[in-house]
């Protein structure tokens, strides 16, 4: 194949995408859709349940107390601590409950398969950016609530390619 | 040299001529990772690849912590090809804790890390197109990427570093109704791959810049201890998926890419043909697989080992094969993790290749060496 061949061959293969809707998607309007609920465990079978490992959502009525996510992220990130629950909550006997620091977590998701009590699991909320290193600190009253999410965006493949409908 | 050039041109003598540049230790692309090289001219007439900027001590934290949260921390050394760097530990880790995989977790494996492998490849592919100034083999392999990335996500739940290998199987079941999501969009992507014929491996330019520099012959290729797709390039034909299987990979019919030239364009090129047999092995992975069952056989948080033992494993991962050797002293956690990584072996090449070469070519010749600064310094 000559050179001009070549050349004219390579532009061709990308003057073809002019027709081609485009691949990306437009981020803070449209998000991705997950399966799943995020990221959970049954400690019954040991095995996992597939979803995105975002933010942790704690389960206050589960929580005993017994510090095996916090043992679990000692290796990891260190994220996990500790600390006293005010009186009006929910609480166990020992009254301590897991706070989350996500300026250290890793998304690992081994906090999850160590909780034996189905009171730790993962969501789909990934947006947890914050001005202060503070905001990053999830207080156990804050991974009570329940994301609001709106992801609807998912891969679509049709003959004139790929794009996210 | 000073005899051939005309009297008025003939500056110094060759001791003086001769200059030193430092190449790195920051470039766009790869980790940090300097490249000590000395001209004459236009030609590098010595080169002294000096890498360790990105040293983590990967494996001195491995000493601290037990089997399972060695897991995370020692998937960042190639956070792209993340399944495939923990997979030599896993396997090794399982020997040492004694404990059985099951048959489905063994194919979910395989198919994630086949994925692993061409997510890890088109990034690489990407930086390659850049390296050369082919602004559109930056962008396709960067977007056709997010194809892989997105069935990973579904899979495992992150999109680089997925933390889903685990001794005893993988963190969990694929989701449901992935077998025909992930048939359609690796099939699409091989369609895909496929167009960058036209636009980088039959382009002239990229020929007329690749073909016949940094040529490693097949005897330096075994000399130098090359090890992936840069010795396939150079004519061996080795792959621990067909030479040493692992897990299911002799259950399945894996070809090996073999191309002769041994120079530039010849390891660029056996990468590309790696991901389309990599697409071949997920259809064949996902056919045979068992249609239920177990993933994960059940272990504590913090395991027991059996006793003092040794092991070593290594599989191909998307530079070449990957060893871990695990020297237990039948504690909870391991007393010696060793990485025997590609990127270091295929680094060792690199002088040679670049002697005698053009400065303009030390670009294309560093990134078809397959090398990655974060795992040869780990």
């Amino acid at each position: 194949m000559g050179t001009a061949t070549g050349i004219i061959r390579a532009l061709n293969s990308g003057i073809k995408h002019l027709a081609i809707k485009r691949f990306t998607l437009r981020y803070p309007e449209e998000k991705l859709k997950f399966v799943g609920d995020g990221y959970q465990f049954d400690p019954s079978t040991g095995v996992g349940i597939a979803g995105l490992k975002g933010r942790h959502m704690l389960f206050h009525d589960h929580c005993t107390g017994c510090q095996l996510c916090s043992i679990a992220c000692e290796g990891v990130a260190e994220a996990i601590a500790m600390v006293k629950v005010p009186e009006e909550q929910k609480q166990n006997k020992k009254s301590i409950m897991p706070q989350i620091d996500y300026g250290k977590c890793v998304f690992c998701g081994l906090c999850v398969d160590a909780c034996p009590f189905y009171a730790l699991y993962m969501t789909n909320d990934y947006e947890l950016s914050s001005f202060t290193k503070e905001g990053l600190i999830y207080t156990p009253a804050q991974l009570a609530v329940k994301p609001y999410l709106t992801q609807d965006s998912e891969i679509q493949i049709t003959d004139r390619g790929a794009t996210h409908g | 040299m000073t005899d051939i050039m005309p009297p008025g041109l003939a500056l110094k003598k060759v001791d003086e001529r001769i200059m030193t540049l430092n190449v790195g230790p920051q470039h766009p692309g790869s980790g940090h990772m300097r490249i000590v090289v000395q001209i004459d001219g236009d030609y590098i007439v010595a080169c002294d690849p000096d890498p360790g900027y990105v040293h983590r001590g990967e494996e001195k934290m491995a000493e601290y912590r037990n089997y399972i949260t060695n897991v995370p921390h020692l998937e960042r050394p190639v956070i792209h090809d993340s399944c495939n760097v923990l997979y030599p530990y896993v396997l090794g880790a399982e020997e040492i804790l004694g404990i059985e995989v099951p048959e489905r977790a063994k194919y979910v494996r395989v198919i994630c890390s086949e994925l692993n492998r061409c997510i890890y490849t088109m990034y690489w592919l990407a930086i390659y197109g850049i390296f050369l100034g082919h602004s559109t083999m930056f962008m396709w392999p960067a977007g056709d990427r997010e194809l892989l990335i997105d069935l990973m996500e579904k899979v495992s739940g992150a999109r680089v570093t997925h933390a889903h290998f685990i001794p005893g199987g993988v963190r969990n079941d694929l989701p449901a109704n992935f077998e025909d999501v992930c048939l359609r969009q690796v099939n699409y992507f091989e369609k895909r791959i496929k167009e960058y014929a036209a636009v980088f491996y039959d382009n002239p330019i990229l020929i007329s810049r690749t073909q016949d520099t940094g040529v490693l012959s097949r005897e330096n290729a075994i000399r130098y201890g090359t090890t992936g797709s840069v010795l396939r390039a150079s004519g061996v034909d080795y792959d621990l998926r067909v030479k040493a299987p692992y897990d299911v990979y002799d259950e399945l019919d894996v070809h090996t890419n073999v191309m002769k030239e041994g120079d530039s364009y010849a390891r660029s090129k056996v990468p590309w043909l790696d991901m389309m047999e990599s697409c071949n092995i997920i259809r064949q992975a996902l056919q045979k697989m068992p249609k239920s069952g177990s993933v994960r056989t059940k272990l504590k948080p913090n395991p027991k080992t059996k006793g003092p033992a040794t092991v070593y494993k290594r599989v191909e991962s998307g530079r070449g094969s990957l060893g871990c050797y695990i020297v237990s002293d039948g504690k909870t956690e391991p007393y010696r993790v060793k990485m025997s990584v590609p990127s270091f072996r295929n680094l060792l090449a690199m002088p040679n290749l670049l002697i005698g070469e053009k400065l303009g070519n030390m670009p294309s010749v560093y990134w078809s060496l397959n090398y990655w600064p974060v795992e040869a310094d780990r």
